[in-house]
């Protein structure tokens, strides 16, 4: 199809929607004065990125994010939020600091990084439109998980019960009157 | 162009990952509210992520390890983010702020 004179796939359109949003709405979240809408944009960001992953051939991914992202993390930074109503003030601590030296520093980044992608030399034969050859689909991800990846998976749920009971000791309010 | 990837080249998965690290990098410098630092931390690790899947199914043969690296990455970030917010909400019930230049209840 034909945008604006260029001619392009519906999956390039696709891409740079998604990416529009995802960039964008990432933009909102480390200028939004407000910290409560800064996290509101972050699940917008994680559902644009979500979108990027089902382009890249993976749509487990992108349900896993979907699922712990937008719906547990986000959730969770709320909430946050809300047990401490005055960071939803704006004031001082919601302030932006040293915006030009910090934008200086994150455009070099870019710049770098930008420039080591252009100049590389990427594998040019891989042409042809089409579904991927191999499998890299959810039986694939279950396949590596519980196969060559099994014990990095295992201690992956034994960091997650660690880091589970670590928050709720750590949260958890000191009453020196209790038994 | 990829056969994985319909067209689009990785240049622009590529891109768009720098792009996110780079805003996520600029949050994390302009911010003091420590949640909001926190956030920012949340765009690096995806930016990340998006990298990792870039490469992943850019192969010639793709393959599952950078699917798999993103689902560990996106495990411990969600572990991170636990234990931030503990310590974050424990620090505001102390000193009432979480002013990140202003915590000094561990300064020797």
């Amino acid at each position: 199809m034909t945008v604006l004179g260029f001619e392009i796939t519906g999956y390039q359109l696709a891409f740079v929607v998604l990416a529009g949003v995802t960039l964008g709405s990432a933009a909102m979240v480390v200028l939004m004065p407000n910290i409560l809408r800064a996290a509101l944009f972050l699940g917008l960001t994680l559902l644009g990125i979500a979108g990027l992953y089902v382009l890249m051939n993976a749509p487990f991914l992108a349900a896993v994010q979907v699922m712990i992202y937008v719906g547990a993390v986000t959730t969770m930074i709320i909430l946050a939020i809300f047990l401490s109503h005055r960071f939803m003030q704006v004031g001082f601590t919601q302030a932006i600091y040293n915006p030009v030296f910090a934008f200086g520093a994150a455009a070099l980044m870019f710049l770098f990084l930008f420039i080591t992608v252009a100049n590389s030399v990427w594998v040019k034969d891989i042409t042809a439109a089409g579904p991927a050859q191999t499998d890299v689909g959810t039986h694939a991800v279950a396949y590596a998980l519980l196969q060559p990846y099994v014990f990095p998976f295992e201690l992956a749920s034994v960091v997650l019960l660690v880091a589970l009971v670590g928050a709720v000791t750590i949260a958890k309010e000191d009453r020196p009157d209790e038994p | 162009m990829s056969h994985s990837t319909y067209g689009i080249p990785i240049t622009w998965f590529l891109t768009v990952g720098a792009l996110l690290f780079c805003i996520g990098l600029f949050g994390l410098m302009v911010r003091r509210n420590a949640i909001g630092m926190l956030l920012s931390i949340e765009l690096l690790l995806n930016a990340a992520n998006i990298n990792f899947l870039a490469f992943g199914s850019y192969l010639k043969l793709p393959t599952i390890t950078g699917q798999v690296f993103a689902i560990f990455v996106i495990t411990l970030a969600a572990a991170e983010a636990a234990i931030g917010l503990a310590i974050l909400i424990n620090i505001y019930r102390l000193e009432l702020h979480i002013d990140a230049d202003k915590i000094t209840a561990m300064k020797l």
